[in-house]
């Protein structure tokens, strides 16, 4: 990975050596704290990059992961000091910008050493030009500073309130516990009533306020076990290894749902008639109507008809040479057959 | 219509709770336009603020009905227009743009080609590619006004490809002098967009937000910024590329940059701004006052601008390493900033401008790469404009993992007020308006306002066709809860999973389940697979269950959609406050049932959470369990309309839980559920349930014609102007 802060000297970088620490010094180049101390072991020497020279007191830790930001706020830190001066201190708003401006300009300059003489030569004048303001300002603070400061005042008050309600709140339910004690004794001292009953009693009522603050206490989940998961990486599939549920419910078999086909039958000769024409064809005449009796068990005369036809229709064509396909496609012709029997 | 009326006559904000599929839309459009026509001085618009495309597209489909029926009986053309408007990636017509699929890249290759300089470069060399259609629209598209009519997006679309014109700028352009404007949200809350949108509307507006539930978080997400470790690095990458197209610049052509630091200087706002394309950054809300400022000197020139970038990024880089959640106030963060990187809160505040500005300037055309740095400077803007009801949250690691090092900076908006405020201020009536709003009071104290008409309305309705029941045992009288302490106990759980197979085995069609959340969901599917209850289920309905994957949920629905249409019927477990809860329909045989496991709170540990209640308890006096109870009931009643879209639908209701019989849950459900939930339905057992469920599903089965609505829902002319019809409608308004 390179996004790891590395020192330009002897490569270490963060994540080999997490306690690594990087230092930065006036030039803005970083070393870390090791190389620095074993490079300016005599207390000043020049920077590895670019040999400007440096003294070992003024390492400080790098706060940033640019170490230009750093030598950047070091600078800016040190020209504010003398460039203090506030919007009040002008008469408008163009010429309080256009001052900020040069500031700006000027901290430039110092950062990327762009014609450090002149830069070194406005400093001074200006320092000469507006020393009694700066030392003014340096007491002062700007009012932008000051409602800052204000409202981190009124947070922190809110806060402290907050906090002695809670301290409160806490010392009214401790307060209320000792009366609950106190009581208990008084009662076990002076009361005629039995003594355990009392104890009972109070036992009950203290759970019973114990129950109003809720328990945090999750459940730990008994041993990893591999199994599919879901996201949140809640397992699925522990069957029979989870040591804390039930039995399962039987499984019932899925067995293949019911599908009605009509039977097939062989009759091996012409097949009879089916047994909703048996009326129409007038079959019935020839044979008994079924009487009152033999209706109330659902017996019909249609019935036996349709089985005395079937039994005398198959197996006519019966003949042990003929194979069964023959015997199948000798059933179409002979439907004209079985018509004119009918009729007969 | 009443109330709504009475709200426009007195010029005044409404709150109006309407039961789903009543025929809220037709009415309020119906009533406001016959206002407008009515009044046309008092009324000039009607601004339509829906959630989704789909949506607006429902609105425009009625607004189309309405106008045909007007043109039926009026006999003659209407003059009103009404359009819809959405962002580039709905409405772009430019044949290779529209191919992107992303809305972030359709906006920053449609920049990189509208572009005033961009096309100012087009000017002098025809090689620079441009936009035909937007340059049809420039030329012609702006004296011709859009002819009266209601477009919808393929309108738009289709009317731009016969004349050759964008149709988003069209729309846009259009926005001032249509009648009804149809648009998401985002496009009046979002400060970012509002600005740009919406900022010529005239006072004498109505605005309404239909199913505006959840407006207030919708408020604070427009407000809120996160940045990440990534994001910073990315800006940091960006960075890089302003100082190499400065540096390139100031070689080729400094007069540009020049002219900038000039116009800076002089305090001249941007004269450019009034240019539509250019408008693909702009800051958040900032106090006028201030914007009228110039901007201080310390970021007037170029390369100081992009120094002190690199400073804030740096900073918050540092702020990032911390090993141990920070939270902070605004003034807090502002004093560290300036102590650690000597950063002042005025420039601070005028980074989101500069930043647009300095843009604009280097005529850098693909934006896309930018949106981080852009998403920095409205973090900084915001930060040092805003002291109240914000807060920084600085999270090294997430809470689920909390090994893995993933510095997140939240910079929480905890007053949903903010972001409305200006809405309600500046039109003359808003009308928020959804299925569920109950308990109706919140709303005003969570967004500040002050309604002139709160009601929540009930269905007429021939038929009970809802039945709430509340359910608070098994079979085996163990109470049913999602109660910390119980959710993990098996009896619980087992419970819940016999009243889902025997609703399961007593319902047609499809059933949709809510649990409170994914790791609720999940913990509860594992254990009743152990339980072998899923087995059981799966005799009697095929099991759909919604994941945070967005893909694999759209496909398990439209699963879910197809075995409910063959008959085959199907149990969809899904989420509250998930993408199945909001906005998709269960109408007729897709919901006849509705089950809530347990009451959707939110995740109470959640520092941001946290904090937002803490603000609400502070400032509004709203009590934390208050508006817990009150978030939770609102997603529930939510979960349940989910089945209920009409007067002709019919559905079950199941609230599996027992707290919900709790008068304070009990009374924050809409009006038109709890008119139908009995006292005797509040406290049942699986078994009860399901016999009553059982009665209620034979009654409903029968035919239900047009003729047994007529006179109790459905009133024809004459029964309407009948006297005993008048006599009632006039109490009713007297009545309230």
């Amino acid at each position: 990975m390179d996004d790891y802060q590395t020192c330009p000297k002897c490569k270490t970088t963060k994540y080999r050596n997490p306690a690594m620490v990087l230092m930065v010094n006036a030039c803005g180049h970083a070393l870390c704290e090791s190389c620095v101390e074993l490079l300016f072991a005599k207390g000043s020497g020049a920077c590895p990059e670019c040999k400007c020279p440096l003294r070992r007191n003024n390492f400080r830790v790098q706060l940033f992961e640019d170490p230009a930001v750093d030598k950047e706020v070091d600078i800016r830190k040190r020209i504010l000091k003398e460039f203090n001066k506030r919007q009040e201190d002008f008469p408008t708003l163009r010429e309080y910008n256009d001052y900020l401006e040069e500031v700006e300009t000027i901290i430039f300059n110092l950062v990327f050493d762009i014609d450090p003489t002149n830069t070194n030569k406005m400093i001074d004048n200006y320092k000469k030009e507006n020393k009694d303001i700066t030392q003014k300002n340096r007491n002062r603070q700007s009012q932008e500073e000051m409602e800052l400061e204000e409202l981190l005042e009124a947070e922190k008050a809110q806060q402290c309130e907050k906090a002695n309600l809670y301290v409160n709140a806490e010392l009214e339910e401790k307060k209320q516990k000792h009366k609950a004690r106190e009581k208990l004794i008084d009662e076990l001292m002076f009361s005629d009533a039995d003594a355990k009953s009392i104890v009972a009693s109070h036992v009950q009522a203290t759970s019973a306020l114990a129950k109003e603050q809720p328990k945090a206490a999750a459940q730990p989940s008994s041993g990893v076990v591999k199994s599919s998961k879901f996201s949140s990486g809640i397992q699925i599939g522990l069957r029979g290894q989870h040591t804390n549920s039930f039995l399962p419910i039987p499984k019932q078999e899925d067995l293949p749902l019911y599908r009605y086909t009509a039977p097939v039958f062989d009759y091996d000769g012409p097949p009879p008639p089916p047994i909703e024409k048996l009326g129409k064809l007038n079959y019935f005449a020839n044979i008994r109507a079924a009487n009152i009796t033999e209706r109330a068990g659902g017996y019909t005369e249609a019935m036996s008809c349709c089985r005395a036809l079937q039994e005398a229709l198959g197996g006519l064509f019966y003949s042990p040479q003929l194979t069964h396909k023959t015997a199948v496609l000798a059933t179409n012709p002979s439907t004209q057959d079985t018509d004119d029997m009918e009729t007969t | 219509m009443l109330e709504l009326k009475r709200a426009l006559d007195a010029k005044g904000h409404c709150l109006l709770e309407m039961p789903s599929g009543t025929g809220k839309t037709t009415t309020l459009l119906s009533l406001i336009v016959a206002y407008m026509k009515a009044h046309p001085l008092d009324l000039t618009k009607l601004v339509y603020c829906s959630r989704t495309v789909p949506e607006i597209e429902k609105v425009m489909e009625e607004l189309r009905k309405l106008m045909n029926y007007y043109e039926k009986e009026m006999g003659m053309e209407q003059n009103i227009l009404g359009l819809a408007l959405s962002s580039r990636k709905n409405l772009c017509i430019h044949p290779s743009v529209s191919k992107e699929r992303e809305g972030k890249v359709v906006d920053g290759r449609c920049y990189s080609l509208t572009a005033s300089f961009v096309r100012a470069r087009h000017a002098a060399d025809d090689a620079v590619p441009i936009c035909e259609f937007y340059e049809g629209f420039d030329a012609h598209g702006k004296e011709f006004p859009l002819p009266p009519g209601v477009y919808n997006l393929d309108d738009l679309k289709e009317y731009g490809q016969t004349k050759r014109w964008c149709p988003y700028f069209l729309a846009r352009h259009t926005i001032i002098h249509a009648n009804i404007v149809v648009y998401s949200y985002h496009y009046l809350l979002d400060p970012k967009i509002a600005e740009v949108v919406s900022k010529e509307i005239s006072k004498s507006s109505v605005v309404v937000f239909d199913e505006a539930h959840n407006i207030d978080n919708v408020c604070i997400d427009s407000m809120s910024v996160k940045i990440t470790k990534r994001l910073l690095d990315k800006c940091s990458n960006s960075i890089t590329i302003l100082e190499t197209t400065i540096s390139n610049m100031k070689e080729n052509d400094s007069k540009r940059l020049e002219k900038e630091y000039k116009r800076l200087v002089e305090g001249l706002r941007d004269a450019t701004i009034a240019r539509e394309t250019d408008m693909a950054l702009v800051n958040p809300v900032l106090p006028s006052e201030i914007l009228e400022e110039a901007v201080p000197g310390t970021i007037r020139t170029a390369e100081h601008f992009v120094a002190f970038l690199k400073r804030v990024v740096e900073y918050i880089k540092t702020r990032l390493r911390v090993q141990h959640v920070v939270q902070e106030s605004p003034a807090g963060f502002l004093r560290d900033i300036h102590t650690k990187v000597c950063i002042d809160r005025k420039p601070l505040r005028f980074t989101a401008e500069r930043l647009a500005s300095l843009i604009r300037t280097l005529e850098i055309s693909d934006l896309t790469d930018f949106s981080p740095l852009v998403t920095v400077s409205h973090f900084a803007t915001l930060v040092s404009t805003y002291t109240k009801g914000f807060t920084i949250i600085i999270e090294p690691f997430e809470d689920r993992a909390p090994t893995v090092s993933n510095p997140i900076l939240y910079f929480s908006c905890l007053d949903s007020s903010i972001a409305i405020k200006p809405v309600f201020n500046r039109f003359q009536t808003v009308v928020i308006t959804s299925g569920t709003l109950s308990p109706l009071d919140m709303y005003p104290k969570i967004l500040d306002f002050h309604p002139v008409i709160m009601t929540s309305f009930t269905m007429t309705l021939a038929r009970p066709c809802i039945l709430p029941m509340i359910v608070s045992k098994g079979n085996d009288q163990v109470a049913m809860s999602s109660r910390y302490e119980t959710r993990e106990d098996t009896a619980v759980i087992r419970n819940y999973g016999n009243l889902l197979v025997e609703v399961a085995a007593a319902v047609p069609d499809g059933i949709v389940c809510f649990f409170t959340s994914y790791l609720y969901l999940e913990t509860i599917v594992s254990s009743w697979y152990d339980q072998g209850i899923i087995d059981q289920l799966q005799r009697h309905k095929l099991l759909f269950i919604e994941t945070q994957d967005a893909a694999e949920t759209s496909l398990a629905l439209i699963n879910y959609i197809k075995a409910c249409d063959n008959g085959r019927g199907a149990v969809l477990l899904s989420v509250a406050r998930g993408k199945v809860s909001e906005g998709i329909d269960f109408d007729h045989h897709l919901g006849r049932a509705v089950l809530m496991f347990g009451i959707p709170y939110v995740y109470t540990q959640s520092r941001i959470l946290r904090a937002r209640l803490e603000y609400l308890r502070d400032q509004f006096q709203i009590r934390e369990n208050d508006f817990l109870t009150f978030d939770a009931m609102r997603h529930a009643a939510q979960c349940l309309g989910r089945c209920m879209r009409g007067k002709t639908d019919y559905g079950i209701m199941v609230l599996a839980d027992k707290r919900f019989s709790r008068a304070d849950k009990r009374s924050k459900l809409p009006k038109w559920i709890q008119e139908h939930l009995k006292d005797t339905n509040c406290n049942l057992s699986t078994e009860e349930c399901v016999q009553i469920c059982k009665r209620w599903l034979r009654q409903m089965a029968q035919p239900f014609s047009r003729e047994d609505q007529l006179g109790i829902s459905l009133l024809t002319l004459e029964q309407l102007q009948s006297e005993e019809m008048q006599k009632k409608i006039l109490q009713r308004a007297q009545g309230v």
